[in-house]
């Protein structure tokens, strides 16, 4: 290698503009509008077609639970005993034969003659026990038990009153207590998550084992005990259900800001003087906004299943007030005789589940497509 | 290790100290009492609260309920079975509850590492979309719904399973028959929850790295998946079976009441309307037991199945 002796090529002038004055170093101007986060995220969301199915579901089922009850003229506590147990009927859907008001029932074949003349529908099946003709019939419950004006769309329960009227009437109390559950659990989750993922160290030590002791406590064993001191309301239910619940949320809440408050532009906001609480509300927890509305629509499900669970175990709403749960558990006990009791609430905890799910895994695909396919 | 486990169940002892102790205050300050039924004469009803200490102070209680306690006694049943010690009432329905839980456990690990394994080989075709929306529906929809469905079309309506449990004490033909439904039941969401696991998991591997380089060795794909994809994506899996337990535990107190099997799910909704206290807190201290064991074998679980993950608190 030789080395270079000869000196650096002679410039005229040594410092100049690269580029003329008058020549305009600017970027092309983007020929489209911008997107936001939100509006991004929507463009996914709309791709997921079972995720609008969900949305509209949900959105007609929240309807329903404010103008179901209103649509005939029985109220969610009005009893009658002589009528209750009647089957579903719809008017329109009777002539098809479907849910009109029918029942089949086991009888003396001399009894029909006498009994069940003008109710009669068909004879499903003849036979002898111990050498009484009996006969399976079909027979419309509302001609025999004269009330043959009268509509009630699901049927009535043990106490003769109008399922349709109730069930709706549930779902907006089991709604709200999900809605309660949520809100309640988001907003302990975030504080309580922001404050240990923010301030770190002795704080976070502490905090994190109370949450380790507090999650090693079966969720049944304390909600259970929860509601036998507090008694069983919305309120207290929907409480029971956050005792526990906002340990997945503070712990996600927690990782977010591990993962942003070393950024840079974090330390940028602090130098200019911003306070604690202005990094954490305004510069670190918008981040965590597409997971936490993720979170919030997975929750309103779990809050469901978990106020139904309750009302099995008979520690639901008190007693005239209906909700899904305890809608459930009241057909549970006679399903058999009663199938249709059980069936219009299963379908509607089922549907309302599932959409939530839908949704819920819909909104974590658009806010953030790399979890697609995690759980 | 040994010091970690030690740390751990001190811990867990006071954890469960705790709780038994914050069951007995409710417990004890709930309104109502066994003995509060009219025709009861006024002195058999100070005798009896004489006995049982029911008339002192709750914290004088506590002391006895503590000194009882510590030393392994539960007190007696006083409004189900009157006299007879909590002790047995418990010992003849766990192992009926155990039973249950551990057939459907049983059930669910095969079934789900199949499905999953499957669907995650054909992911994207026509039985991975079925196989996902069946997932999704069977996460959705609560286990105690399918238990009803099942109950009034299988059982009663086709008749090809008795409605309730047969109350046969042996495991019979016929005790397992009756006892196919519940575990059915129980163990329906957890398979698809696992399933969907084990999918997102394989898929992940399926594409890492390591199995190129199994391939750039020579291995056929089948051999592969086998040697390398499955064993790296059951790494966690072993996690998840243990809280899976817990979870359909909690789930058969439902169960149990819709198929009439007498296990501790029955026995705690019976003792809590019978204002039976140590029934209740007996029955809430085991599945605080079992709740607090699972997750120690978890955490005890990680360091054993993957030593990458380091023991303790010391990160």
């Amino acid at each position: 290698m030789s080395i270079k002796t000869s000196s650096p090529p002679k410039i005229r002038k040594p410092f100049e503009f690269a580029h003329d004055r008058s020549q305009q170093l600017k970027d092309d101007k983007f020929e489209t509008e911008p997107i936001g986060f939100f509006e991004d995220a929507m463009l996914r969301f709309v791709k997921n077609k079972a995720s609008i199915v969900a949305f509209w579901l949900i959105a007609f089922i929240v309807l329903m639970s404010f103008i179901g009850p209103y649509m005939n003229e029985y109220g969610y506590k009005d009893q009658n005993v002589t009528i209750n147990y009647m089957p579903s009927r719809v008017p329109g859907l009777e002539r098809l034969g479907i849910l009109d008001g029918s029942k089949v029932r086991r009888v003396r074949y001399s009894s029909i003659a006498e009994k069940y003349q003008e109710s009669l529908i068909e004879i499903v099946r003849e036979y002898e026990i111990s050498g009484v003709r009996m006969a399976d019939i079909r027979f419309n419950d509302y001609i025999y038990r004269g009330i043959a004006d009268k509509y009630y769309f699901f049927g009535t329960d043990a106490l003769g009153r109008d399922l349709w009227t109730r069930l709706w009437r549930g779902v907006r109390i089991s709604l709200l207590i999900a809605l309660i559950a949520m809100s309640v659990n988001i907003f302990i989750g975030v504080v309580y998550g922001a404050i240990c993922g923010y301030y770190g160290g002795t704080v976070d030590i502490v905090m994190q084992r109370f949450i380790e002791i507090l999650g090693g406590v079966p969720t049944i064993v304390v909600m259970i005990l929860f509601i036998l001191y507090y008694g069983s309301g919305i309120l207290p239910i929907a409480l029971a259900l956050c005792l526990k619940g906002w340990i997945g949320m503070s712990r996600m809440i927690r990782a977010q800001f591990y993962k942003y408050k070393r950024m840079e532009y974090v330390l940028a906001s602090r130098t200019l003087g911003a306070k604690d609480l202005t990094l954490i509300f305004r510069h670190i927890l918008p981040n965590a906004i597409g997971v936490l509305i993720t979170m919030a629509a997975l929750a309103i499900p779990r809050a469901i299943f978990q106020e139904s669970f309750l009302a099995y175990l008979g520690l639901g709403i008190q007693a005239p007030e209906p909700s899904i749960g305890i809608l459930l558990a009241e057909g549970q006990k006679v399903l058999i005789d009663h199938p249709h009791l059980t069936l219009f609430p299963a379908i509607l905890i089922s549907t309302l589940m599932i959409s939530f799910n839908l949704l819920g895994n819909g909104l974590r695909d658009a806010f953030d497509p790399t979890l697609r396919g995690i759980e | 290790m040994i010091r970690y486990t030690v740390q751990r169940l001190i811990l867990i002892a006071l954890t469960l100290f705790l709780i038994v102790s914050i069951a007995f205050i409710t417990v004890r300050m709930m309104p109502g009492s066994f003995l509060k039924s009219r025709n009861l004469p006024e002195d058999v009803r100070l005798i009896i609260e004489n006995k049982y200490h029911l008339h002192e102070p709750l914290i004088v209680q506590y002391k006895y309920f503590v000194s009882d306690f510590l030393r392994g006694n539960f007190g007696v049943s006083l409004g189900l079975q009157p006299k007879v010690p909590v002790f047995d009432i418990l010992k003849q329905k766990i192992p009926i509850t155990l039973q249950l839980n551990l057939f459907a456990l049983i059930l669910i690990i095969p079934l789900a590492t199949i499905f999953g394994i499957t669907t995650a080989l054909k992911k994207n075709q026509l039985y991975d979309h079925i196989a996902n929306v069946l997932v999704i529906i069977a996460i959705s929809v609560p286990s105690f719904v399918f238990a009803s469905l099942m109950q009034f079309n299988l059982a009663y309506r086709a008749g090809w399973f008795p409605i309730l449990l047969s109350t046969e004490k042996a495991l019979t033909w016929s005790k397992f028959h009756s006892m196919i439904l519940p575990i059915i039941a129980l163990s329906v969401g957890a398979i698809a929850g696992l399933t969907r696991y084990v999918r997102a998991e394989l898929a992940e591997n399926l594409n890492s790295e390591f199995m190129l380089l199994a391939k750039a060795k020579g291995l056929k794909q089948i051999q592969a998946v086998f040697r390398h994809a499955i064993r790296n994506s059951f790494i966690p899996l072993a996690n998840m079976i243990i809280p899976l337990f817990m979870g359909i535990l909690g789930g058969s107190l439902i169960i149990e009441q819709i198929f009439g099997i007498p296990g501790t799910g029955p026995l705690m909704i019976s003792a809590i309307n019978a204002n039976d206290d140590p029934v209740t807190i007996a029955v809430l201290f085991f599945y605080s037991i079992i709740g607090l064991t699972s997750i120690l074998l978890i955490d005890l679980s990680y360091g054993v199945i993957d030593p990458r993950i380091r023991m303790g608190g010391k990160r």
